[in-house]
């Protein structure tokens, strides 16, 4: 497989301000790849400079081979949807789908075939003559990507293109933009500040934090094996829980700093004594017998959604646990509590990484 | 009369009392003295006369001499050069100006608002300023033409025959020009930044997107601004008496100031109402195509 945007070390400043920090990342032909991160991390300027929106003050941007640096973004064959979806408003449907085809010289009835064939791949077909103000949300966006897919580009660039959707519809879009991107083998970089519409859509994820990139890898690696307390808290939901430790004196096991607490056993031996942050998922705790358990935990909120309780503890920090069979928890009551140890996340206090 | 008050309170009374006063001000000062002026274009009015609401009906009489006046044929095509050559100017030149003080660059709000100075200024300062500038022995614009060398003899902008009717479509188009960027310019502030973006990465070069999506978003902006512009260059008055007065031999009269001459330097009120009301009438079909175009606003 070849790299289909290959960027290498771009730096991008604003003025004083440094948005992007020797930015390297490689996209493979037919992959779809998450660009994830909070708000002013440098996703979405990372993305508008794929697409020639915003200049690249250093560094090295090819797409399919060729270095774009410096080309303007109508030569670079690439399709952006946007989170506004910037619909031409004075253009039905259909001229929208066309807009792209009919500069470039299309005739009108095979730029008209072309649209009835995307609208039909896109559900549009009844509504080529509507205008966007005429049409819902979902449509539109519909009508966003419809514009996007007409032109067959080189990549296909998403910025938040679900953030203006309900919760329901946004759950559905998921699925089919992930299904069309498969349909069509397409090239697809995809920005969200939600974690689980990278995690569910994507091949390969990356996670952005004040314009770097703080991890890359499949969904799961990033799951697994967090290289920092950052990445572990922002991916996963609910968060993990973060609880303060001291490495044992054999080195096998870490006490955590709260109430009523044993220590938990550790799959690799760490140095003794040393002070450690400890990472948790929720849903890797199990709740058992106080006896029997590694952790015994005072409850302060159990909240039941019918398939899942989460129950969060009254210890200091608080710790959440998710608990998937019924339970008869209620607050007020100590809850033993097990983790595997491979399921233990340690990370240095003070650099944040991962031990 | 507690009821009254509390009416007047609640909004009910209240609201008629608002509309109320704004139609009395409407009717007092535009619909009376503009039913009287039809009024008078179809009587027969002098000095005896003049002072009477009822006077001898005239019929059509007014608008036939009107129409007969040797002067008349001269005055519309005057009229025309003056009300299409300063809209298309004052347009043209004010959209260009909108676009380049829309492209981002340091002080383009500040410089714009300067521009606003020709606005705020009186026709008749305004007239004055361009009465030198167009003076044929020593104004400027003859100075800079033959230095460019595009003349050679000084124009006598304001008494060639020629070029007197120009000489106030200049003036005008200077005075004009700020309001039709001003209202060109917010237009275009409307229009959303990433419908451009969008049409650059569907590949429309920078022609194409003024084309494509420029034009057809701004289009009830240009149209309430050609009629707005239409109506204010018909309204110009202050510019003729400033500038050439009609002059010479009528060849830069219009029909405002002709109407004006009619009245109140040879008292011919009754061929000077006439006037006003065919230019009424043109105004009237401006104001229609106003009020449609910014009621057909299209935005996102």
């Amino acid at each position: 497989m070849s790299a289909q945007i290959e960027l290498s070390n771009i730096d991008k400043h604003y003025g004083a301000f440094h948005a992007l920090k020797n930015v390297s990342l490689s996209i493979e032909k037919g992959s779809f790849v998450a660009l994830v991160g909070p708000s002013g991390c440098g996703k979405s300027t990372l993305l508008r400079s794929i697409a020639g929106l915003e200049s690249i003050t250093s560094g090295t941007l090819k797409i399919a081979g060729q270095t774009m640096n410096g080309v303007p973004p109508r030569k670079r064959d690439v399709a952006m949807v946007f989170q506004s979806y910037a619909l031409y408003p004075h253009m039905t449907v259909e001229e929208n789908l066309t807009y792209s085809l009919r500069l470039h010289g299309v005739g009108k009835p095979e730029a008209k075939a072309k649209a009835a064939e995307v609208a039909a791949t896109t559900g549009l077909s009844a509504l080529l003559h509507r205008y966007p103000r005429e049409l819902s949300g979902g449509q539109r966006q519909r009508v966003a990507m419809g514009r996007a897919i007409i032109r067959n580009p080189k990549a296909f660039l998403f910025d938040e293109p679900l953030s203006n959707l309900d919760a329901a519809l946004r759950v559905h879009m998921r699925k089919e933009i992930r299904a069309l991107h498969d349909r069509l083998g397409a090239t697809s970089v995809y920005v969200t500040h939600d974690q689980i519409e990278a995690m569910t859509m994507a091949d390969h994820v990356v996670v952005m934090r004040d314009g770097v990139i703080e991890q890359q890898g499949s969904p799961l690696e990033l799951y697994d094996r967090p290289v920092s307390k950052f990445v572990a808290g922002f991916i996963g939901s609910p968060a993990m829980n973060f609880v303060p430790g001291v490495i044992g004196p054999d080195g096998m096991t870490v006490a955590l700093e709260i109430a009523q607490s044993l220590s938990l056993p550790l799959a690799k031996r760490q140095e003794p004594g040393r002070k450690v942050l400890v990472g948790l998922r929720p849903e890797h705790l199990v709740i058992g017998e106080p006896e029997q358990a590694t952790l015994r935990l005072p409850v302060a909120v159990v909240e039941s959604t019918g398939s899942m309780t989460f129950v969060t503890t009254s210890t200091e920090p608080e710790m959440t646990v998710v608990e998937t069979r019924r339970t008869l928890v209620r607050p007020g009551d100590t809850i033993g509590v097990s983790i595997a140890p491979n399921q233990v996340h340690l990370f240095d206090p003070a650099t944040e990484k991962a031990i | 009369m507690a009821r009254i008050f509390n009416s007047m309170r609640d909004g009910i009374g209240f609201d008629l009392i608002l509309v109320g006063a704004a139609m009395v001000f409407l009717l007092a000062l535009a619909g009376l003295p503009l039913v009287y002026n039809i009024l008078m274009s179809f009587q027969q009015v002098d000095m005896f006369t003049l002072g009477e609401l009822f006077r001898p009906l005239a019929g059509f009489t007014n608008y036939v001499a009107v129409v007969n006046a040797p002067e008349f044929w001269l005055v519309t095509r005057n009229t025309l050069i003056f009300v299409f050559a300063s809209m298309a100017g004052q347009f043209v030149l004010g959209f260009s100006l909108a676009l380049f003080f829309a492209q981002k660059f340091p002080g383009a709000a500040t410089i714009r608002g300067l521009f606003l100075v020709s606005w705020v200024m009186p026709g008749l300062v305004v007239g004055a300023i361009w009465s030198w500038i167009l003076a044929g022995d020593f104004g400027v614009l003859n100075t800079i033409l033959k230095a460019m060398g595009i003349i050679e003899a000084p124009i006598f902008w304001k008494s060639d025959p020629n070029f007197s009717i120009w000489a106030v479509v200049i003036a005008n188009i200077w005075l004009g020009l700020a309001f039709n960027m001003l209202l060109l310019s917010v237009g275009l502030a409307a229009i959303p930044r990433d419908l451009y973006e969008a049409a650059e990465l569907d590949g429309a070069n920078a022609f194409q997107r003024f084309w494509t999506i420029t034009l057809p978003m701004m289009r009830s902006t240009i149209g309430a601004v050609l009629s707005l512009g239409l109506i204010g260059t018909l309204q110009q008055f202050d510019l003729f008496p400033a500038l050439t007065e009609g002059g010479p031999a009528n060849t830069s009269n219009v029909a405002g100031y002709w109407a004006w001459q009619m009245s109140f330097k040879l008292y011919d009120f009754a061929k000077g109402a006439t006037i006003s009301v065919m230019m009424f009438v043109l105004v009237l079909i401006a104001s229609v195509v106003y009020v449609r175009s910014t009621r057909h606003e299209v935005r996102g």
